[in-house]
This record gives structure tokens, C-alpha cells and sequence, in this order.
């Protein structure tokens, strides 16, 4: 087996030196000479057309420079999802372009109405209460289902019963109807998730000036400057050329799907241009709240089917997803539900229906797992009730129905080339005893306090190839002191992408990870690349760093001959190893030299051969690569008061390789606390009367803080895979994607309650214990509805 | 109305002219320059802007600049000793991972300091309770009580040995 040098070591990752003295630069940290305030105005209303508009008096504030209403905007509509970039033209219809950066119609409470440039912010607020709107209100829709009835408000005029996006499961398959008539047994599960918030702790922002060329500089927390860019250019100023802007994306303060959007840089924009000065944009935490990007949620009822055996037989899913007021991510989060949903058990009957509905509600986006958690949590609720209706234990039932290398993946119609999620199942069980734990189905616990196991398992890919346009390039170059600058666009948000992708480089170039300079965010620097999500950077980025690192490998084998001749030792390049910065031949024994040696002489080489030492490397996926999980979760619900409490965790990754253990386990704990907050406390609470978000705060949206934080487990399963660089896959994602249903399941082993909507609060959860599952189908919006 | 604010963070003097409305983040940050301190809800529920006045952990997003005259206070700046060496809690955070997207990291630290300070030897729980003021969205918690834990222990070891 191969030694590796850095792959495998729980080494430091280096960006966290500058995030522990405070010297990390984030966009609030940066000021521009001469620059000014921008503020958004939002509407108050969840449904109202603008009959007038007065910005006069905020526009004479001494100290404002412009007021800007829908009337200073471009007449072209764009999407808060740049994927439409990522896409091949008309492959995909999910992409409508349906909103303005300022609009003359408000579709939801927090719609920007106009925006202020002034000299610092207390004027710019100053301003914006001065604004005066007239406006005529208009029947409001805040009900997915409502809102596709018959005579429902629309949303968009445009769109004909508020539907934004409707489609079937591409890959149906099988006879769907034949096989629920015939199966043995046959269970529906209906429930819905709520819309989690990003709740990245670094608000929305954006800089937006002009360079002495003229051309325009964005800085921005984006999670895809490239494709951002491409966006901003074709479809929301499309006066302006890709070439036109320059995007720096510095340390991002948290992202998790919601820098994939455009957030405020258009308005940072057109504020720039008007007022010819730079311009930062900043909102509140309310205004996140209050604003757009969360997860969508997604109403959906699942059919299972299966035989007295086990084997699974048929699968229909029907989702109606609530875009809100503008589609953005929804409609391909709730396509990728679909994919991943149906994709993660082996079976041959499969239907599904997505509608994605327009209302007046804050504008739904993509969030970690892009729609896997969505689904799952409906999903793995209804195999065990299944399970439970044959009278097999939920881990049988589940390994009888694995997939195996051949069979269609979750990205049908592309076979699934790997998985190793049968070994994960058994670790992970292993390790929390579900054996011992699991007593049967029905089994009543004595006592208040009652305890429950529960499972999930998960596929998730690494990229999206054959897709989106998965590629990704890198270029390297040598210093003379033997470090070695990558220059690459991955963003780093926290995850540890820069640390892995150093040490990719470093062990396919034989150079020090110490030595490693990371140059990304910026793209007038780093190759074209869409973006960091799909759990893609570390398989697509991580193979272009490792095709460059090779051709460096080699350009040092090459020159180090010389090096060797000259004592007196004649080898070929193929009989030079490189290593950790150190050049050494099995051919010479005890002569060594230093790659800084190598790289030095080629830059200062005042012959004619000289180039200091560099390469490219590019890597295009055609397929989607999954990794897969299984998770088990203990809880105790205590029956007085509802509450669940997560006592322990233990999960079992398929990663193929983890290129840093460190980093990996990191992912999965920040994960699963994520995803504990996602099943048990965080609610998107809009009230039901006026479209206003009720949970605009921290103290009123609970997130999990280290009470919270049960005893877990992270178990990677290694097996290299054969495509991944180092043979890893992707994992960033997917420990999101479990929690959620496993304690859902463990909750119903508990006290034998089926909880049909997120979250599962203590209010929630003692409402379906005195008055049944049925009583309390939920929904996603109103909470406390159950006290 | 403006006035000059005379301020004493991390142990140095600076004057900067101020607002009675103006909250300490804003000032230490857009006035004093010292940007590690983090805004991120600006309504005392996250933590990250926490900062130290006279050894306590306070939110500096819920206190008026005028007020914090008076007081000695430092900021994440202030953590590495004047030749450079890291506090043992950054070096902690550095060695366990327990930093992310790093926006709450600031905070983190300064209330693991006046948790440390004031309890040399805390239980897990301790520093559970002592720190679940601080959100963190990213890491989960666990490295970040790792470290914490750990930089005790260090702390200790080397007040033993010097002693």
C-alpha cells in the first residue's frame, strides 16, 4: 500500500492562524478609500403594488447621494440561483429568471422597494424613513397548496395558477401501479420540513467600486464568484461583459448553500454606478431573517411498497414545494430530493411528481444537502413504517434493499460505480449497539423518561457531472525558496477546502504542505470554476490540483538530473523520487537535495533554458461520484413535556479516502448539530395573518448552542475510489442529511408517535402524544399552533 | 453630538471620536480598527462580538462606547503575548480545528478566557455552560470544547512548572 507523506494526516489546515488572532479579512472588515453606505428598503407588506413613490425628501438628507427605486433598474429579470449559468441551454427549465433588483410590485413582507447611497450609515437609515410609498394592497397567498387551488392571488402575473415549476421524476420507471396492487404490503407517510435558516453568522454584504480602468470590483462572501459574475453580467446588467467585473470573494463567514444566491451585490452595483463611488451594502440579522434564503420546505407524501421478504417494490413520491415569492434554488433542490430521495435504495417501480408553487412568503434557496434532508426525513420515516408493517427490524429491511455497484444510481440513468454503505450500516450499529437497543417494534418503554433507536441511511454525490458543468482548473507555480503557490477557486467558508486541496498538492507534487500558498477568490486570478456546493470542490478541484501537482512532479525529476550529475551520479528522471520537498534516487543512496535547489535554478537562470517551474491542471467530471452514510440516533423523550432529547450519535461514512480524518470528522459534527437544530428547534415562523417572519432573531429562532451537543461518533469507511483524487469523494453535505430522520425514528421507537413535520418541538411532539399522530399533521409556518 | 471617546483596549490609549449612540463593536472596529471583533446579530443572542471589560465577557454590540470608557478592555488583538506567541487557547483552537468560518471565533475565545481566568480547572460542563452564550454554526461545538479543555490543562501545566 502507498505511504503517503500528507494525504490521510490530521494536519492544520492553514487559513485558521488568521481566524484565531482576529486578522482573517472579512468583507465588513474591508473599507475602500472614499467609500459610502448603502441600506435596502424593504416593503412592509407581504402583497402590494406601488402606486407612488417619493424619494425627494430622503434624497435631500445632506449626506445621501442617491435614492434608487425599480425605476433606476435594468429592464432584464434574473434569478437569485446563478445555476442557470452551470446548465446547458434549455436542458433544464427550472431556471426562471422572475425578479428585478427592485421592484415595483412587493411579493413578500422584506421585497426591496429602493436603496440609499449616503455618506455613512446612520444617514443611509436616516434616509430610508423618508421614503414615502403609497400602496395598494393586494390579496395575499402564504400556502404552497392554497395558492395552486383555482382562483388563488397570483403571485406573478405572468404565471398562470402560481406554478412556478412542475415536472415528473425524469428517471420514472417500472410499472409503478401494477407493482402497489400487487405488492403485500403498502404505507404512506406524509410530511414536510420547515425552512431552515442559513444562519451563516457573517449578514449579507457586499462592496461594489470602480478601478481606474473603469472596471468594476465586487467584493463579496460568494460561494461561486465565477458563475456569479457570468450572472450578474448576461442576465441582471447585461450592458456589462463577463470581462467587465473583477470578483473577490475573501474569508466567508459561513455560507452552506446560501452565497450560491446572489445576495445584495446587484444593489451594491447599481448604487455604484449611479453614485460613481464605492459602495458597501449591509444588512441586519432581521433582514437575513426577514429577506430570503432558507431552506425550501417541501409538502410531500411518499408510497412504499414492499413484499413479505423485504424487497422493496415501488416508490411514489409527490412533492409541492413553496418557492415563496421568487423560485431561485427550489425547483432543482426538490428535483434533487427526487434524485436522491428515490435514488438511495435499489428499486425497480419508481414515480415522482415535483410542483413548486409561487407565494407570497420570503424566497426560498438551497441549503446543505440541496433538498437530501428534505426528503429523507419523509422518506426514512415511511421505510420504517413499512418495515414495521412487515414485522422486520428497519436495519434488515434496509440492508435487503441496498444497491450495488451496476445498479442505477441516485443520478439514474448513470450506474452507481462504488458504494460501501452495507459496511457503513454495520459499523455504525456496531458502534452504538443497535443490537442490543432495538427491541421491536411496539415495544412500550415504561416511565416518563422513554428511550428510542432510530436509523437512517443517505446518498449523496460528489458534483454534479453529466449535470452542471462540472470542471474545474488549477494553475501551480514554484517559488524560488521551494514553496509552492496554488492558485485555484475553490471558497473557503470554513469547511477546510484550502487545507485539503494544499495537501493534494503537496503529495502529487512532492512538495511541503507547510510550503503551500493557497491564492483563490479572486477571479481575475484563478481559473473558471462554478463554485463551491454539490459536495464537489474536494473530487473535481481536488483532481485538477492533483493533475497539476504531477506535471510539477515531473518538471523537478527532469532538472534534478543534473543535480545529480554533478555528483557524479547518473540517473533518469523516472529514478528520482520527490518527497516532501526533498529530491532523493534509490540509484544514490545518501545524496539528497532540496526541491528549493531545483526551483531556485530555474528561476535565476541567466542561461537560456530558464522558466521558473509551473503548471495547469484541469479536471471535467462526467459523473457524480456518490458517497453514501448510515446514521443511528438515541434519544430520550421526556413524555411530561415533549422535549427530545439527542443522547447519542454515531454515523458511518462511505468517503472513499478522507484526504485530512481532521477536517472530515469537523464536517460531520458541524453537521449533525446543524442537523439536530433542523429536527428539534429551528422553526420559520411566518405569521399566518400579515406574511411577516416572526422568527427575526436569534432569541426567537433557536439554533443549537454546546447544551445541545450529544455524544457522537463520525466512522469513515476508506476504500479509494478509482475517479476521486487520492481516491476521495465528497462529503461536506451529507452529515446534514441524517439527523433529521433518525430521530425521528428513534422518537417513534420511543413513544410509538409518528411526527409528521419539522421541527419535532417539545410542543409539537407532546400535542401528537395526547391526541394521536393524526391530530397534529403540522405544517411548516405557525408555531406553537399546538399549545 | 460628538465628543472624543479616551479608550483603554488591550492595554494601549486610543481616542476616537464618537457618538453617544454609537455601540462599542462599531467603535472598536470602524474607529479603533481592530475588526477581529465580530457583528453578527447586534442583539446580545450570539456572542460573537464578545469582548473583555475589566476580565468580564460582555456583548459590545449591547454596549453604548461612552460607557466603556472607564474600562480595561481587550479585544481577540489582545490574546498573543507582545512577542508574538499565542495565547495557549488560540494555539488550542489552532491544534483541535475548532475554528471554521471563524466569524464567532473571536468570541469564543475572550469568554473561554474569562471562563479560564476565573476557573482554572473547569469541567466539561463548565465550559459547556460558560460557552453556550457563544453560537457557533459551523463546528458543532465539540473541537471548540476540546481546545478549551485542553488549553486548561496546558495552562495549568505550565503555571506548575513555573511554580
Amino acid at each position: 500500500m502507498t505511504e503517503f507523506a500528507y494525504v490521510g494526516k490530521r494536519l492544520t489546515k492553514p487559513d485558521i492562524y488568521g481566524k484565531v488572532t482576529g486578522e482573517a479579512k472579512y468583507t465588513d472588515d474591508m473599507t475602500v478609500p472614499s467609500m459610502v453606505e448603502g441600506r435596502i428598503l424593504a416593503s412592509p407588506h407581504a402583497h402590494a403594488r406601488i402606486l407612488r413613490i417619493d424619494t425627494s425628501k430622503a434624497a435631500a438628507l445632506p449626506g445621501v447621494l442617491c435614492v434608487l427605486t425599480h425605476k433606476d433598474c435594468p429592464d432584464s429579470r434574473f434569478s437569485r440561483s446563478t445555476m442557470a449559468e452551470a446548465l446547458p441551454e434549455f436542458a433544464f427549465t427550472g431556471e426562471r429568471q422572475d425578479q428585478y433588483i427592485l421592484t415595483d410590485k412587493a411579493r413578500y413582507v422584506g421585497d426591496w422597494i429602493a436603496a440609499v447611497a449616503a455618506e455613512d450609515i446612520y444617514t443611509a437609515e436616516a434616509a430610508l424613513e423618508l421614503i414615502e410609498v403609497e400602496y395598494e394592497l393586494l390579496p395575499m397567498i402564504l400556502d404552497p397548496h392554497k395558492a395552486l387551488e383555482p382562483g388563488a392571488p397570483s403571485v406573478h402575473d405572468d404565471v398562470a395558477g402560481n406554478i412556478a415549476f412542475e415536472m415528473d421524476h425524469p428517471f420514472n420507471s417500472g410499472d409503478v401501479d401494477r407493482a402497489f396492487a400487487e405488492a403485500e404490503a403498502v404505507v404512506e407517510f406524509t410530511g414536510v420540513n420547515s425552512r431552515q435558516k442559513h444562519l451563516h453568522l457573517e449578514t449579507d454584504i457586499a462592496i461594489a467600486y470602480h478601478e481606474s480602468d473603469g472596471r468594476l470590483v465586487i467584493i463579496s462572501p460568494s460561494q461561486g464568484p465565477h458563475l456569479a459574475k457570468k450572472h450578474l453580467t448576461k442576465r441582471v446588467f447585461p450592458d456589462l461583459s463577463d470581462g467587465d467585473i473583477r470578483w473577490l470573494s475573501p474569508t466567508i463567514g459561513g455560507g452552506f448553500g446560501a452565497r450560491l444566491a446572489l445576495g445584495v451585490e446587484p444593489v451594491a452595483v447599481l448604487l455604484a454606478r449611479a453614485c460613481k463611488r464605492p459602495v458597501r451594502v449591509t444588512t441586519t440579522r432581521e433582514e437575513d431573517f426577514s429577506g430570503y434564503s432558507s431552506r425550501t420546505d417541501q409538502h410531500q407524501t411518499i408510497r412504499v411498497a414492499a413484499n413479505k421478504d423485504g424487497k422493496l417494490l415501488a416508490i411514489e413520491q409527490i412533492i409541492v414545494a413553496d418557492s415563496g415569492a421568487y423560485l431561485s434554488h427550489s425547483a432543482t433542490t426538490a428535483t434533487v430530493n427526487m434524485q436522491k430521495t428515490l435514488g438511495v435504495l435499489k428499486c425497480d417501480n419508481i414515480r415522482g411528481h415535483l410542483t413548486v408553487a409561487y407565494t407570497n412568503t420570503p424566497t426560498t434557496s438551497g441549503f446543505r444537502g440541496y433538498g437530501n434532508p428534505e426528503g429523507a426525513f419523509v422518506f426514512q420515516q415511511a421505510l420504517d413504517r413499512l418495515a414495521e408493517k412487515i414485522g422486520m427490524d428497519p436495519m434488515e429491511f434496509r440492508l435487503k434493499n441496498l444497491k450495488v455497484p451496476g445498479d442505477p444510481s441516485c443520478f439514474v440513468p448513470v450506474p452507481l460505480e462504488h458504494t460501501k454503505l452495507e459496511e457503513c450500516i454495520h459499523l455504525a450499529a456496531e458502534k452504538i449497539g443497535y443490537k442490543d437497543k432495538w427491541q421491536g417494534w411496539g415495544v412500550a418503554k415504561p416511565g416518563r423518561y422513554k428511550r428510542g433507536i432510530g436509523m437512517s441511511v443517505l446518498t449523496h454525490a460528489s458534483g454534479a457531472g453529466g449535470f452542471l458543468l462540472e470542471h474545474s482548473s488549477c494553475v501551480m507555480k514554484v517559488l524560488s525558496d521551494g514553496a509552492l503557490n496554488l492558485i485555484v477557486s475553490p471558497c473557503e467558508m470554513g469547511q477546510g477546502i484550502i487545507g485539503a486541496l494544499a495537501q493534494v498538492a503537496a503529495e502529487s507534487s512532492g512538495l511541503r504542505y507547510e510550503q503551500i500558498r493557497v491564492s483563490t477568490g479572486d477571479t481575475d486570478v484563478t481559473m473558471f470554476d462554478i463554485g463551491s456546493h454539490a459536495s464537489r470542490s474536494m473530487l473535481v478541484i481536488g483532481n485538477a490540483v492533483a493533475a497539476a501537482g504531477v506535471k510539477i512532479k515531473e518538471q523537478i525529476r527532469d532538472r534534478a538530473v543534473a543535480l545529480f550529475a554533478e555528483h557524479q551520479v547518473r540517473v533518469t528522471p523516472d529514478q528520482i523520487e520527490v518527497r516532501a520537498g526533498r529530491i532523493t534516487s534509490d540509484a544514490a543512496p545518501g545524496v539528497a537535495f532540496d526541491v528549493a535547489q531545483v526551483a531556485y535554478a530555474a528561476i535565476y537562470d541567466f542561461g537560456s533554458g530558464g522558466s521558473q517551474l509551473n503548471a495547469s491542471g484541469s479536471y471535467l467530471s462526467t459523473s457524480h461520484h456518490p458517497n453514501h452514510q448510515a446514521a443511528f440516533a438515541e434519544v430520550e423523550v421526556d413524555t411530561e413535556t415533549g422535549l427530545v432529547t439527542v443522547l447519542n450519535y454515531v454515523s458511518a461514512h462511505d468517503i472513499g479516502r478522507a484526504i485530512n480524518p481532521l477536517l472530515v470528522e469537523a464536517q460531520m459534527e458541524g453537521s449533525l448539530v446543524q442537523g439536530i437544530g433542523f429536527a428539534l428547534t429551528e422553526d420559520f415562523v411566518i405569521d399566518p395573518d400579515t406574511g411577516r417572519v416572526l422568527s427575526d432573531s436569534l432569541l426567537t429562532y433557536r439554533l443549537p448552542t454546546t447544551m445541545d451537543v450529544p455524544d457522537m461518533a463520525h466512522l469513515l469507511v476508506e476504500d479509494p475510489l478509482e475517479a476521486g483524487p487520492f481516491g476521495a469523494k465528497g462529503c461536506g453535505e451529507a452529515g446534514l442529511v441524517n439527523p433529521a430522520p433518525a430521530i425521528a425514528n428513534a422518537i417513534y421507537d420511543a413513544i410509538g408517535v409518528r411526527i409528521h413535520s419539522l421541527p419535532m418541538a417539545a410542543d409539537k411532539v407532546l400535542w401528537a402524544l395526547r391526541h394521536g399522530e393524526g391530530a397534529a399533521p403540522g405544517g411548516s409556518r405557525v408555531s406553537g399552533q399546538y399549545l | 453630538m460628538k465628543q472624543i471617546g479616551t479608550f483603554r483596549v488591550n492595554g494601549k490609549h486610543c481616542d476616537a471620536i464618537i457618538e453617544p449612540h454609537m455601540l462599542l463593536v462599531d467603535v472598536i472596529r470602524d474607529h479603533i480598527g481592530l475588526t477581529g471583533t465580530k457583528r453578527a446579530c447586534a442583539s446580545g443572542n450570539c456572542g460573537a462580538c464578545t469582548v473583555l471589560a475589566d476580565d468580564q465577557p460582555i456583548c459590545s454590540c449591547l454596549t453604548l462606547a461612552v460607557t466603556a470608557q472607564d474600562r480595561a478592555l481587550e479585544t481577540v488583538e489582545g490574546l498573543r503575548s507582545a512577542d508574538g506567541t499565542l495565547h495557549p487557547l488560540q494555539q488550542a483552537f489552532i491544534d483541535h480545528c475548532a475554528a471554521q468560518c471563524g466569524y464567532c471565533t473571536a468570541g469564543m475565545l475572550m469568554t473561554a478566557k474569562a471562563l479560564l481566568d476565573a476557573n482554572p480547572r473547569p469541567s466539561r460542563e463548565d465550559v459547556k455552560r460558560a460557552l453556550s452564550g457563544n453560537i457557533c454554526r459551523c463546528t458543532g461545538y465539540v473541537k471548540i470544547l476540546d481546545a478549551v479543555m485542553d488549553a486548561a490543562q496546558k495552562i495549568n501545566a505550565a503555571r506548575e512548572v513555573a511554580a
